[in-house]
């Protein structure tokens, strides 16, 4: 039994989400709040922290990205999903960023809600192609340092079958596995053409997932130091 | 001559001399002189006092003359003396007592080197000089050449070196320095004629006459100084007589075109007239010259010299007498340099044309040093005006460049504000079609199936609505996807696509085929024909969702090389499905015409065909 806790400040919706996990005999709905203030008291108040953590990004007193780092922080066995009206490229990365390892769609159905739970406890997580598509291009960037125009690096990006994973911080079969979903590929489709399971498609996936996440933490440690906000010392203390 | 008879005015201005005390008691000077001359083979014999000026006994006559000088000594001096005159000439031999002390020139042949004009010393050796003496000096003179024979001063080598070193520095070597001065003045003035050239009228260059004037003056002034200096002619006679005379004329013409251009008289009609007159004075000055020297009409000179003299001394008064009125500072300095230029120019001609004197020099070679301080002057106050010009413009230039900056800058932000209103209004219609075709149309159908008649929404039920607003929400969604579709990557579109719609297609049990390719980016696609690109897949999409009763979907996506192979690349997308099909003829649906109106817009060709069991939907661009 996974242990559920919602943070939607809807209560309509929060309700929908609610009874949509109480219908799933494998999930608990353990607390469901409705601000950013109430989600931290409630991490800080339970000795063991949800599995799963449901929030909304727009909270009245702050951003579910908040929640979503104070709940990896606290539990880091805590796995968060977030609720998202569209689904749309740079809040799903915001998301993904914070630690977040998938979302769900406000209009999905019932089943689907609970579904989805489920397969990300199982290994899954979703990606859209336009995700896979800004990551390529963000590492790729990365890697070669020089910015470069998007749509450049978006086909650099989808046809760069070649390039040497090693060097970057994707490996290669992860590099392809993000670039047939940029091409709109399945995940059935990408494990038929790389002769592997769906499974292992998805572990490069989560993988990706939990990469993108350190990486947002360097990214800010390099930014921080970058300002003058840490000292060397701290840096090396940050990345441990 | 005598250092007192100099005056203040020279001591100032040739400081760097320094002046010996008068010739003592006990030097001697002989001024008596028995004289027989032979011009042009009458012989006559007299006795003169010295100086005797050839010219002024012998009127047009060339000749040559033996002076004897007799004089006793009481004591006879053990050591050499000292004999120096100022001027003789033009060639001569000096004998003492039967002994040659120094001959200069050819006695015989006559118009050759001229020795009169620098003095001369002799140094009488021990031995020559007895009790009782007899100077013989014979000379050679020509015509109007001021040939002669000055007083003879003898005495003590010391003090009658003094006395000769003295009369050198001003006819010798004060004359080089005059001349070198003039030179170089005139050399500067032309220089800078050459160099300082401004646009004109017309584009044409223009340089000012006024330094081109002053820079021949000079030069001819130079030369006219530095003539007295060369004793053995590079030319034959007269040619080299006419030299200094032509030099003067030329001298004069320049200088009143120069004071012309200081007064700024250059375009009044008297200019004209002047320089036409100048043109005529200097053809008759030569001619007259010549008739003088080549032949023996010392009259014609004087005609010259009169004429010269009336037309520089009107001139020169009436320029005077503008600047003594009112005239701009170098007028008046310029003024103030000729008005004393002609107090020793009278000065002068007295002493060389009037007073019978012979062996003195003209002062208006010291004098005419003024003009050029005076040239210096007027560059001086030029390149102050020129440079306070230069100021007041670049200070002007600089206030320009400035304005001219704000005005620009002020346009480029209005421009920059103009192009971020047009920005944001694209914009808006985008979003406003956007709303109006996707979410807008979806949610009015809703309404409309709500409130059509209870029979219908009955038999429908809620499924059309619901359908109807899922359209909506997906559409809203793609509107976002949208945004951030690189412009032109239709494979990225597709998968996007693919992606939003997947759900459905899995709920209605349709079976999807995906075949596409890497496409290569469409440059001419820009983010507004994306959007209508995916509007028409959508619209395919959605009719074989609600409409065809499909069991199977295939989207394809394929880049053709035209059969020419020479053309450009062809992207071909196509979406097929076997479900029951339509009439394409009959059933021109909205939905239908929209996405040929669209196809036109982004420029692609649309094709669709439909059969029971294959309907298939293709885009193609070229």
């Amino acid at each position: 039994m996974w242990r559920v806790l919602i943070v939607e400040d809807d209560p309509q919706m929060r309700e929908f989400f609610a009874a949509s996990v109480r219908r799933s005999d494998q999930l608990t709905l353990v607390a469901s709040v409705g601000t950013v203030a109430d989600a931290r008291a409630f991490l800080d108040d339970v000795a063991r922290g949800p599995d799963v953590l449901l929030t909304d990004l727009g909270l009245p007193d702050g951003s579910g990205l908040d929640v979503i780092r104070y709940a990896r922080q606290r539990h880091p066995e805590c796995e968060a999903l977030v609720i998202s009206m569209f689904g749309d490229e740079d809040n799903v990365l915001a998301s993904i960023e914070a630690g977040a390892l998938g979302y769900i769609h406000k209009d999905a159905a019932p089943d689907d809600i609970a579904h989805t739970i489920l397969e990300m406890k199982a290994g899954a997580s979703p990606i859209s192609p336009m995700i896979a598509r800004r990551v390529l291009s963000k590492y790729l960037s990365l890697q070669s340092n020089k910015p470069l125009a998007p749509v450049d690096i978006a086909q650099a990006a989808i046809k760069s079958g070649a390039n040497d994973g090693e060097k970057g911080l994707l490996s290669r079969r992860e590099q392809e596995v993000l670039e047939l979903i940029a091409r709109g590929f399945s995940y059935a489709e990408i494990a038929r053409l790389q002769a592997v399971s769906v499974h292992t498609v998805q572990t490069h996936i989560k993988s990706l997932y939990s990469k993108l996440a350190v990486h947002s933490k360097s990214e800010a440690v390099f930014e921080a130091t970058r300002m003058g906000l840490l000292t060397q010392p701290d840096v090396a203390a940050l990345r441990k | 001559m005598t250092v007192a008879r100099l005056g203040p005015f020279f001591a100032a201005l040739l400081m760097v001399w320094v002046f010996a005390p008068p010739v003592q008691a006990h030097t001697m000077e002989l001024t008596q002189a028995q004289v027989t001359a032979t011009a042009d083979d009458a012989t006559t014999t007299q006795v003169v006092q010295l100086p005797y000026h050839w010219d002024l006994y012998n009127k047009g006559h060339r000749g040559e003359a033996v002076f004897a000088l007799s004089f006793d000594l009481v004591d006879v001096p053990a050591e050499p003396w000292g004999l120096y005159l100022s001027r003789l000439g033009n060639a001569y031999e000096i004998w003492l007592n039967g002994t040659l002390l120094q001959r200069q020139g050819d006695l015989i042949h006559y118009n050759g080197a001229d020795y009169s004009q620098v003095p001369r010393y002799v140094v009488i050796p021990s031995g020559v000089l007895r009790s009782s003496n007899q100077f013989r000096v014979h000379i050679r003179a020509d015509v109007g050449r001021r040939g002669g024979l000055a007083k003879l001063v003898l005495g003590p080598q010391d003090e009658v070196q003094l006395a000769y070193v003295q009369g050198y520095l001003w006819r010798g070597t004060g004359s080089a320095v005059v001349a070198v001065f003039s030179f170089l003045v005139g050399l500067i003035a032309l220089s800078v004629w050459v160099t300082q050239v401004d646009i004109g009228e017309a584009g044409k260059p223009k340089r000012d006459p006024l330094y081109l004037f002053a820079g021949l003056a000079e030069l001819f002034w130079a030369f006219g100084v530095g003539y007295a200096l060369i004793e053995d002619p590079p030319l034959p006679w007269p040619w080299w007589g006419l030299l200094p005379i032509v030099a003067s004329s030329a001298w004069m013409c320049n200088m009143l075109l120069f004071c012309v251009e200081v007064a700024d008289w250059g375009q009044t009609v008297a200019a004209q007239w002047l320089r036409r007159w100048l043109g005529f004075f200097m053809v008759g000055s030569v001619s007259m010259a010549y008739w003088a020297l080549a032949g023996g009409q010392p009259l014609a000179l004087t005609i010259s010299y009169a004429l010269s003299g009336v037309t520089a001394l009107t001139f020169f008064a009436v320029f005077v007498w503008h600047a003594a009125r009112r005239a701009p500072m170098g007028h008046r300095v310029v003024a103030a340099a000729i008005f004393l230029n002609a107090l020793v120019g009278l000065r002068d001609l007295y002493v060389y044309r009037i007073h019978p004197s012979y062996g003195e020099i003209t002062w208006i070679r010291y004098s005419s040093l003024l003009f050029g301080l005076s040239l210096g002057y007027i560059v001086l106050l030029r390149f102050r005006t020129a440079s306070a010009q230069a100021r007041d413009l670049m200070a002007t230039l600089a206030a320009r460049v400035a304005q001219k900056e704000a005005e620009l800058g002020e346009s480029y932000n209005q421009l920059e504000a103009l192009a971020r209103e047009q920005e944001r209004t694209a914009e808006r219609t985008r979003i406003l079609r956007d709303m109006h075709d996707g979410v807008g149309s979806h949610i009015s159908s809703a309404i409309r199936q709500l409130q059509s008649d209870r029979e219908v929404s009955r038999r429908v039920g809620h499924a059309e609505v619901l359908r109807t607003l899922r359209d909506a929400l997906d559409q809203l969604k793609l509107s976002i996807d949208a945004m951030n579709l690189p412009p032109g990557d239709i494979t990225s579109l597709l998968a996007n696509l693919r992606y939003r719609l997947e759900p459905r297609l899995a709920a209605s049990g349709i079976e999807l085929q995906w075949d596409v390719d890497l496409l290569p980016v469409m440059a001419h696609l820009d983010a507004s024909a994306m959007r209508q690109l995916q509007f028409m897949l959508f619209e395919a999409l959605s009719n074989v969702l609600q409409h065809a009763q499909a069991k199977t979907l295939r989207i394809e996506a394929h880049v053709e090389l035209p059969a020419g192979a020479s053309g450009a690349q062809v992207v071909r997308v196509r979406v097929a499905d076997d479900g029951v099909g339509f009439d394409t003829l009959s059933a021109q649906r909205k939905g239908q015409a929209s996405m040929h109106e669209r196809a036109t817009v982004i420029g692609a060709q649309l094709q669709i065909s439909s059969q029971p069991g294959r309907t298939v939907v293709e885009i193609r661009f070229g």
